[in-house]
């Protein structure tokens, strides 16, 4: 792109060989371009487009759209009790959700960083469930959930405990869904971070010995602040795919009891492909990009006081 | 452009990716059919129906080939999908206008897709059709506007199963056809011992909707749902009060798994469930134990129960509706109901294919299934009604486990799918 943007800055009688090049380039970047950019074009610019113009209808799929204006988005901030629920259910998923798979992972990668016997095997071992299909990992959670028969159930009574109803009771849902999610997620970002901390030379721990600083003040002083753009890393991404989080309550409780597990995007399913309004399910759709976008921009906004970049 | 070599190498390039994009396109889903072909020829025509297994699915095939047997130039593609997905593509196609010929109907959603449905009653009077053949409450239930929308091919009434072991394990009579709520109640205590339960209450409307009826309720109003009038909370909250109250059944977990009672039950941990002859086939073959079926305990002095079912029907943009209309009379004649029945795959709604059923799922089935039968009515519903389903799943368990008043719970399930 420089390139082009110096020829056209050149006499035309001296550019038109370069151009004529120049051009051919562009056309055959342009064919390779091509086929992602139509995949691109038709999966997911028109969707996008679409379900945004959706949203200002209700169509009940079998019968032709109805215009109806900002009523969707009016019902869904005002009138819909529901909604509050799941945007709450939602909130709390995410608040829980992040830090504890954060925790998790980084407390794992920096234990395995130091010498742990076996460490490679760990790695593997906790990224398993990553590369699993998200819906085996949750049915086989759900087995071990089952009142009186599951694995924990089981492992209480053995110590002579009464479990609780794990994905029964008010209480206990959606800790349940959070707890599986973070065994399920949490080996991803265990890699960003063990990938993070190689590249924190060993020599400033040395310096750091030798200034007298003990483990846990390296950890602060040291490896804490040089994982900074690791950590931004992980918790962008975490944060926004949890609140597209989905399959989870889907098979574990179905977002019952009383909707209590019923997230923003199984609303969002439920709208579209149970209850066949595809207006209302875009309009909680794009309440959703809003949420995310807006999440996300003040990540960036604030990464410049938190996110050390230079070594 | 002075240069056509470089524009065919990029006409090429366009080519292929068109190219590319239309065979994606075109893989989407049939067609609504082809042009009309002249009275003789051959016409395809495509059947969409749900299944579960290999085996289900080659049921239905052998079924499509009876029809060519029968009129050898009408030839029928059988197309398939899960229970779930069929209902999600069978909206997807209805919107574009790419629904097959032949489409499958639950007499439950009749409310919600009959719109789809091209009325039979003009091909039943024009044939001298025999609708009485069938079941009169499977035809009430897969008729809408007045008109009959789809031929049935099973269907079956609510009752309640239980465990024959564990009755006799707690020397307790076994449940008679006539047995009032009371006699229920007594027995589901006798048997909620040493960590069973008497009864395994479950979520969804067929569990308590039997209580309203027999009561003298109902849950519609013009059509809608009414489920705050006096009968269905009543009746709702006798069935929740089972587990709160009479602790006769488990608390639940929140779970989309639609079979999480039948496993219970099926691995003895409650004596009784609620479910339709279209269960009896897996429990005998994977329950451990003897059971029997009894129609609804009577409230008072009746018991009603709800009977629903299946059939195919025609698409109303099917371009061949004659042929397909025969095609329907080949699918669920004597025939096909005989071969399903005497599989075992169908509770059928032909009167006179039903002794085939019988000798497979057991002939002590006969009486109470007869007698559940005698007062049954169509399962009305409303065109929402798989969202009540959906609600109903997830507030009846705030209920069951004590977390929500019953009459919240069914003000949430008005609130939400009354419209």
């Amino acid at each position: 792109m420089p390139a082009l943007a110096r020829e056209q800055a050149l006499p035309a009688g001296v550019a038109r060989p370069r151009r004529r090049r120049a051009r051919r380039e562009g056309l055959t970047a342009f064919g390779f371009l091509l086929p992602n950019g139509l995949g691109f074009l038709l999966f997911t610019l028109v969707p996008i487009v679409t379900s945004l113009a959706l949203s200002f209808f209700a169509w009940p799929l079998t019968s032709s759209p109805t215009f109806v204006g900002a009523d969707n988005y009016v019902t869904l901030l005002t009138r819909d009790r529901v909604f509050h629920q799941v945007l709450f259910n939602t909130l709390y998923y995410v608040f829980v959700y992040v830090p504890l798979n954060l925790v998790v992972s980084l407390g794992l990668a920096v234990w395995l960083s130091g010498r742990v016997r076996g460490a490679n095997l760990f790695r593997v071992l906790f990224f398993l469930p990553v590369v699993t299909p998200m819906v085996a990992n949750a049915l086989v959670w759900s087995l071990m959930y089952q009142p009186r028969e599951g694995l924990f159930d089981w492992l209480l009574a053995a110590v002579h405990l009464p479990g609780p109803n794990w994905l029964g009771s008010f209480e206990w849902a959606m800790p349940s869904v959070i707890a599986m999610s973070v065994w399920a997620g949490f080996g991803y970002n265990l890699m960003v971070f063990t990938a993070g901390l190689r590249a924190i030379p060993r020599d400033l721990y040395d310096a750091a010995a030798v200034d007298g600083a003990t483990r846990w003040q390296q950890f602060w002083r040291v490896t804490l602040p040089l994982l900074t753009p690791s950590l931004f890393f992980a918790l962008v991404l975490t944060l926004i795919s949890s609140f597209q989080v989905f399959t989870q309550p889907y098979v574990l409780t179905g977002g019952g009891p009383a909707d209590r597990t019923t997230t923003l995007v199984l609303s969002m399913f439920d709208n579209a492909f149970q209850f066949y309004r595809m207006g209302y399910a875009s309009a909680i759709a794009w309440f959703l990009f809003v949420l995310i976008m807006l999440v996300t921009a003040t990540q960036f906004l604030s990464q410049r006081r938190w996110v050390h970049y230079d070594l | 452009m002075d240069c056509p070599g470089r524009l065919r190498s990029v006409a090429r390039v366009l080519a292929a990716a068109l190219g590319t994009t239309l065979t994606i396109a075109a893989c989407g889903g049939g067609g609504g059919g082809a042009a009309p072909t002249p009275t003789g020829g051959r016409v395809d025509l495509t059947w969409f129906m749900w299944s579960g297994t290999p085996q289900e699915a080659d049921a239905w095939k052998t079924v499509a080939g009876m029809v060519t047997q029968q009129y050898p130039n009408i030839h029928v593609e059988f197309t398939t999908a899960s229970f779930p997905d069929y209902w999600t593509k069978f909206q997807a196609e209805a919107a574009s206008g790419t629904l097959p010929c032949l489409i499958s109907l639950q007499s439950l959603r009749t409310a919600g897709f009959a719109n789809n449905f091209r009325p039979l009653t003009p091909f039943i009077q024009k044939d001298h059709f025999d609708v009485g053949a069938f079941d009169k409450s499977i035809i009430g239930g897969l008729t809408f506007d007045k008109n009959l929308r789809a031929l049935p091919y099973d269907f079956g009434p609510y009752v309640i199963y239980y465990n024959r072991d564990m009755f006799e394990q707690n020397h307790l009579p076994l449940p008679t056809n006539e047995w009032t709520y009371r006699e229920f109640l007594t027995d589901a205590h006798a048997l909620t011992t040493g960590g069973k339960y008497g009864f395994m209450a479950w979520t969804g409307p067929e569990q308590f909707l039997p209580f309203v009826l027999s009561s003298g309720g109902s849950y519609l109003k013009n059509g809608k749902l009414d489920f705050t009038n006096p009968a269905v909370q009543k009746a709702f909250g006798d069935y929740v009060a089972l587990a709160t109250k009479e602790r006769v059944a488990p608390p639940l977990p929140a779970t989309p798994n639609s079979t999480y009672a039948q496993e219970q039950w099926m691995a003895g941990n409650a004596a009784m469930l609620i479910s339709g002859p279209w269960s009896v086939i897996n429990f005998k073959a994977n329950a451990k134990f003897r059971f029997g079926i009894v129609p609804f305990p009577r409230p008072a002095d009746k018991s009603i129960t709800l009977s629903a079912g299946s059939g195919f029907g025609i698409s109303n943009t099917c371009q061949h509706p004659d042929e397909a209309w025969k095609a329907l009379t080949v699918m669920t004649g004597p025939e096909a109901e005989k071969f399903l029945a005497s599989a075992g795959r169908a509770f059928a709604a032909r009167t006179a294919a039903q002794q085939y059923w019988y000798q497979v799922a057991g002939p002590d089935l006969q009486t109470p299934l007869q007698v559940a039968l005698k007062t049954a009515v169509p399962y009305q519903t409303t065109p929402q009604w798989q969202q009540v389903s959906t609600l109903l799943q997830r507030y009846m368990v705030a209920a069951i486990n004590g977390q929500m008043s019953p009459s919240d719970a069914l003000d949430q399930v008005q609130s939400q799918a009354g419209g």
